[in-house]
Order: C-alpha cells, then sequence, then structure tokens
C-alpha cells in the first residue's frame, strides 16, 4: 500500500510529516503514561544533545541534573551520576595505547624491523616486528603489499587466555606484557597467538658478528638484567613487542614509530576520543587484522 | 587351561629366563644411558638442540607427550572394563593395565618437562594456575589422576601384597613394608576392597575421559589460531585414539611378556582384545573422516592448508604412510584375515602396528598444523626431530620400561594365583 502511494504520487513535506505522525507515538503522551517526570526527561534529552554536539561540558551537564536524578531514581541510579563537587578526576579510564599504521604510507623498507631490534636488542631469531611483503595480481597488473606486523596488544589476548602461569597478561594501558622471571616456556602462548607475534628465546646471540652484544640488554618492562648470559632470563623464555613500554614510561614513542620513514605510524591513546589514533580508527579505510577471530586487536591498519 | 601345564619349570629354562632378563635390564639401562647423555645435553644447552623455532614451537616430545597421555588414558579404560564393568575375562592385565596407566603417566610428564624452557620453573603452573588455561587444568588433573591410580593399583594388590608378605623374597618385603603388618584377608575387606575399585575406577572414568584426555585434546582444540586443531571433535577423537592406542599396547606386553617368560597365552582373551582393539580403531577412523570431511566442505583456507600438509605434501609419509598404511590398513587386514585372525603372533603384529601408527597420529596432530603459516607472507615452518630429540625420547622411553620391569620385579603386578597354579 505503501509502496503504491509513493508510486502514484509526488510526496510533498507535509505528506512525510503526516507519515511520520500517525506512524510515531506522540513522545508526550508515553512519558506522562510512565511513572517518570516528563519535564525532566525532555530537559535531559534536550542537554544530552548539546552535549553531543560539543556545546555543554559533560561535567556540567552531570552537574545539573545529580540531585534531581537522585530524587528521581533513587540511590541506586543516580549515584552513578557524578554530581560534579568531587569528581574523580578521570580515575576509571585511563590511557588505552594504540597503533594505527597507514598502509598506504608503507614503503617496506623495513626500518621499523631494524629500529626495533636495535631498540629492544632482541638475538637472531627473534623480531617484535616483521614486514610481510607479498606481491598481489598478475603482470601487469601487479602491487607489493607491505604489511608491518607488530603484537597486536588485543583487546582480548588468546596468549593471556592460555597461559598456564599468568606469565603473560594485560596491563591497564593495554598492553600484553610478559613476566619473563615467571614464564616457565611452555610455549603454548606461541602457538596460540594467531598474528604470530610471539617468539621463544633460544638464548642465540650476536656476539660472534658483533663483539659486546652480550653486555647490554635492553631494559624491557623497565627491568635492567645486564648481561646476556646462557640459562638467565630471558633465555628460555618467551618474548614479544610490547610497544617499547621502557620508551613509552619515558615520555617517548615506540621505535616503530619514531623511526618510520614514511610516518605510516601513528601512535596514541585510543581512550582519547581526540587523538589521532582514535580519529584514524574511525575512518572508513581502518581495518583490523583476523577481526572475525574476536581477539579484538589494538593495532589498526589503513588500507 | 594354566594346570594342564608342566608341573615345575626346571632349572634350566629357569636359568635360560634370568639370563634373558638380563639381557633385557642391560638392553634398557644401555638405551637410557645413551639417551641419558643427550638428556643432559639438553638441559645444559637449552632448546637449541632442537629444530624447533617460534613458528613450530611444538616438537617431538609434546607428540610423544600426548602420545603417553593416550596410552596411559587408554590402558585405565581398560581397566575400568574389569573393575567398574565387571568383564571379569580381562582380569589377567587388570594390575598390567593400572600400572602401564602410572608408568605411562610419568613417561609423559618427563616428556613435558623436557619441553619446557624453563624446566625448573614447572610447580609455576601449579603455583600460579591460571584458571583459563587448559594446560593448567592438565597438569592438576595428571597430579590428581596419578593419585587415583596409584591408589587403586594398590587395592587391586593388596589381597596378593597380604599374602606375600609373609615369603621371605624380596616381593614378600616390600610387601610386608606395604601392607602395614597387621592387614588380613576376611570376607569383609574382600567387600571393602571391592567397593572401593569401583568407586575409584567410577571417579576415574570421568577424570580419564573428560579430565585427562579429553583435556589434553582441549588443549589443542581451544586454539583458535590453528583451525585444523579448533574442532569441538578434536578432544573426543583424542580419548577414541587413545582407546586404540591403550587396547593396543596392553595386548602386545601381554603375548610379549607370556613369551618372554615362556607361560601359556590366553588366546581366547587375545583375540576377543584384538576385536575390541579393532572396534575403537574403527570408530576413530569414522570420527576422523567427519573431521576431515567438515574441515574440507568447509573451504577455509587456512584449514585446507592445514589439512593439505598433513596430505598433500613432504609430511604426507606420516600420514598416509605410518597412520593410515601400517597403523590403521595392516592391522585391520591382519585381525579380519581368517588366517592370522586367530594366530598370536600375526595379532601381536597388528597390536604393535597400530601403537607405532599412533605415534604417527600425535606427530600429524602436532606438526602439520603449526608448519603452515599464519599469515601469508609469513614463513612456512620446517621441522624434522633432531637427533637429539629422538635420543632423548629413547631414553625416557627405556626409563618408562625400566620402571615397569622393576615395578613388576617388586610388586605382584601380576595375578599370582594363576602362576602358582602354573607352577604347581
Amino acid at each position: 500500500m505503501l509502496s503504491n502511494m509513493l508510486g502514484s504520487k509526488n510526496m510533498t513535506e507535509k505528506d512525510w510529516n503526516n507519515l511520520l505522525d500517525t506512524a510515531l507515538p506522540d513522545v508526550e503522551k508515553e512519558m506522562d503514561a510512565s511513572p517518570f517526570d516528563t519535564k525532566l526527561s525532555f530537559n535531559m534529552a534536550d542537554d544530552a544533545r548539546k552535549v553531543i554536539n560539543e556545546n555543554l561540558n559533560i561535567k556540567d551537564f552531570h552537574k545539573k541534573y545529580h540531585s534531581k536524578l537522585l530524587k528521581e531514581f533513587g540511590e541506586e541510579v543516580g549515584q552513578d551520576f557524578a554530581s560534579g563537587a568531587d569528581e574523580p578526576a578521570q580515575e576509571t579510564d585511563g590511557v588505552k595505547w594504540g597503533m594505527v599504521i597507514d598502509l598506504r604510507k608503507c614503503v617496506g623498507c623495513d626500518t621499523c624491523t631494524v629500529s626495533c631490534k636495535a631498540e629492544n636488542r632482541t638475538p637472531p631469531g627473534i623480531s617484535y616486528n616483521v614486514v610481510l611483503e607479498q606481491e598481489i595480481g598478475d603482470f601487469p597488473n601487479v602491487a607489493k603489499v607491505n604489511l608491518p606486523r607488530p603484537c597486536m596488544q588485543c583487546e582480548k589476548p588468546s596468549c593471556v587466555q592460555v597461559c598456564p602461569t599468568r606469565a603473560t597478561y594485560k596491563l591497564k594501558n593495554g598492553i600484553v606484557t610478559i613476566d619473563n622471571d615467571r614464564c616457565i616456556g611452555c610455549r603454548y602462548c606461541i602457538v596460540a597467538c594467531p598474528y604470530g607475534a610471539r617468539s621463544f628465546d633460544f638464548g642465540e646471540s650476536y656476539e660472534d658478528e658483533m663483539p659486546g652484544y652480550n653486555d647490554v640488554t635492553s631494559p624491557e618492562y623497565g627491568i635492567e638484567r645486564g648481561e646476556r648470559k646462557p640459562g638467565k632470563t630471558p633465555i628460555g623464555t618467551v618474548r614479544k613487542c610490547n610497544f617499547c613500554l621502557h620508551r613509552l614510561e619515558r615520555g617517548e614513542e615506540p621505535a616503530c614509530v619514531e623511526t618510520c620513514v614514511g610516518d605510516a605510524r601513528f601512535f596514541g591513546d585510543l581512550n582519547d576520543p581526540n587523538s589521532t589514533v582514535s580519529k584514524l580508527s574511525k575512518s572508513p579505510r581502518a581495518f583490523r587484522l583476523k577481526s572475525d577471530l574476536g581477539n579484538g586487536p589494538n593495532v589498526i591498519y589503513l588500507k | 587351561m594354566a594346570t594342564t601345564a608342566v608341573a615345575a619349570p626346571s632349572a634350566r629354562v629357569k636359568a635360560k629366563q634370568s639370563k634373558r632378563f638380563k639381557i633385557w635390564i642391560g638392553f634398557l639401562f644401555l638405551l637410557l644411558i645413551a639417551g641419558g647423555y643427550f638428556i643432559v645435553e639438553r638441559l645444559v644447552q637449552g632448546l637449541p638442540v632442537t629444530n624447533l623455532s617460534s613458528i613450530t614451537p611444538w616438537g617431538a616430545w609434546i607428540a610423544f607427550y600426548i602420545f603417553f597421555v593416550g596410552l596411559s588414558a587408554g590402558s585405565f579404560l581398560l581397566s575400568t572394563l574389569i573393575y567398574v564393568f565387571g568383564m571379569m575375562e580381562y582380569e589377567r592385565i587388570g594390575r598390567m593395565a593400572l600400572f602401564t596407566a602410572i608408568v605411562c603417566m610419568i613417561v609423559a610428564l618427563t616428556f613435558v618437562l623436557m619441553d619446557l624452557g624453563r624446566p625448573e620453573r614447572m610447580l609455576n603452573a601449579i603455583i600460579y594456575w591460571n584458571v583459563t588455561s587448559p594446560l593448567a587444568w592438565e597438569v592438576h588433573f595428571y597430579l590428581v589422576y596419578i593419585a587415583l591410580l596409584t591408589t587403586e593399583l594398590y587395592i587391586a594388590m593388596r589381597e596378593d601384597l597380604v599374602r606375600l608378605a609373609g615369603t621371605a623374597s624380596l616381593k614378600g618385603k616390600v610387601a610386608k613394608w606395604l601392607t602395614f603388618k597387621n592387614s588380613t584377608i576376611t570376607e569383609s575387606t574382600k567387600k571393602r576392597d571391592h567397593k572401593w575399585m569401583k568407586i575409584l575406577g567410577t571417579i576415574g572414568i570421568p577424570l580419564a575421559i573428560l579430565g585427562v584426555h579429553g583435556g589434553t585434546g582441549t588443549i589443542f582444540a581451544v586454539v583458535q589460531a590453528r583451525p585444523s586443531w579448533n574442532t569441538g571433535l578434536f578432544p573426543v577423537i583424542f580419548v577414541v585414539s587413545a582407546m586404540v592406542s591403550g587396547t593396543a599396547l596392553l595386548l602386545a606386553m601381554y603375548i610379549i611378556k607370556k613369551k618372554a617368560t615362556k607361560q601359556k597365552i590366553d588366546h581366547g582373551m587375545v583375540v576377543s582384545l584384538a576385536k575390541m582393539m579393532v572396534g575403537f580403531l574403527f570408530i576413530d577412523l569414522g570420527l576422523q573422516f567427519y573431521e576431515y570431511l567438515v574441515g574440507v566442505y568447509g573451504l577455509e583456507h587456512h584449514h585446507l592448508e592445514g589439512l593439505g600438509t598433513m596430505m598433500g605434501s613432504a609430511y604426507s609419509w606420516s600420514f598416509w604412510g605410518v597412520q593410515m598404511f601400517l597403523g590403521a590398513a595392516i592391522p585391520i587386514f591382519l585381525v579380519f584375515n581368517k588366517k592370522t585372525g586367530t594366530n598370536v603372533n600375526a595379532l601381536l603384529t597388528a597390536a604393535i602396528l597400530i601403537v607405532i601408527g599412533i605415534i604417527g597420529v600425535r606427530f600429524n596432530i602436532v606438526v602439520p598444523a603449526q608448519i603452515v603459516p599464519l599469515f601469508e607472507g609469513l614463513p612456512a615452518g620446517d621441522y624434522f626431530p633432531t637427533f637429539n630429540e629422538w635420543m632423548v625420547s629413547v631414553g625416557i622411553a627405556a626409563m618408562g620400561l625400566l620402571i615397569y620391569t622393576f615395578g613388576e620385579q617388586l610388586l605382584p603386578i601380576e595375578e599370582i594365583q594363576s602362576s602358582e597354579k602354573t607352577e604347581g
């Protein structure tokens, strides 16, 4: 019937409004019928729109309605609505570190891989970051795709799920870390990681090609371990990218981000809606690797 | 049948047997020492002595670990047929099954220990138990399971221990120590022991199926990153193949032992066990068929590649040659062929081949899934165990056989009554 009507005559704005009025319930009537304050609900809805459009501060919004909500809904619901007087300044949501990698900017130079190895002084066979290079298409329509792959610092990491000793765990800031002093080296996490982002430290060394390599180790997770010796942690345990946590703690970006020649990597707080990474992560170009697995990677790619 | 045997074995036969026993023990010690050298090498140098890598982090030792857990679970479940379901025709192998189950668990855990990057921290899995980790659960299940098996074996042996406690032999001394001197056998203790065997066996069934072996399958099945493991059927196949290998192992051990000690073989039981073994094998093959069919039908790239690696790559000899031909086709033929189906030697061959076939099954589970790269562009794995890995495995297996052999010397694992009858 509706399609008939649409087909038979040109609808004016008035017709549309009429159609809506008949289809939608009357909000005022609905609210009156409810046990709640009609006026309060309308005012709150208006102000909430203002908050969304950034015409009103969320704190002022809370302050304005705190007492009214307490009266309307009682302690249980009203409590959640901060009074604004003694606001615990953003205690709940700290930073959540995330990375955005623009694949159109990546030239496949492997600088990230090299700088990562230099920064973390990873032994032979271990690269926290690698760049997967692939040629797609048939000649002459070929293209090269470079895919840098650090650890995804997943929201729900498989490695943390399977670790028998809780040696690998997620920090509040979103980084998945390893307690190398607890790790028993069972390598279940390597098997379970869908991104191949974990490596086992077999104890190899560059000492032969690079005298003095063993003398200094990277202060991963802020722990200074001194000389690299056989049988000494982290040898015999699992290692992984940790977004250069030791650099973050002194206010520096991860080494791969800092050195990227094409400026393809962005780093920041995904909890902050105004950060570059947050904005880029909402781009239509944004995608995550193996998103169907449900791990929720915090490394986002732009295609 | 036993009573019709020769009245008493002559001194010559006994001397020959003890010589044979010495050769056997000597051989095992030799293997243990040879393996021991490589175990020490592995402990000193760490895992670089293996062919493992970060791409293929699990290899031969994990395959042997799940193989021995399977043997253990299978032997134990066979013992429950006797003690819980009252199939007394298999009673001859009841204690053997329980003791085998214990030894196999010790062997399996030794393999895990060898495989850990930090063996000295093994207790961390208990101290810092992560409840979402199937592996951590397994460690706990294994310990409870070993405790249960030991208790059950003790109760099963108790009457014979009490009987032995009076004798002056080495077995008698051990028995005296184990029975706390004042034990007696009465109708009421018989009843009590029987009841406890049933209770422990009944607790043990879900423990062995869900906890120990299904759980070991779960370690693999929960790994979403490896589609060829990530199926609901996977733990079930683990349990069924455990039954296959457990039955085959006990059958082979029973025949070999009887032959070596020149005792009479219970022919009827051998044939019936062989039928049961092949029965389990058929269920196993059926489940595998569905597993592969569903996997292939899904056309999921990664899953196809995993199956392709197993069935149609340089690794496929292990699947077609060991798992399917040696471990399934030949044994099925041997058991069902009219001529060989009643021949003890042929059935022994079938049982040994099935055990070897299940080793192939375990390798085919562990290795091919880790050969396929997780992403296109990441390097593919390339794994074949090193000489060290083989020798460590030989050493650990020899250790298990030694424990079993000495255990049998010290404990009444075999029914005394029947051997008494044999000796007249």
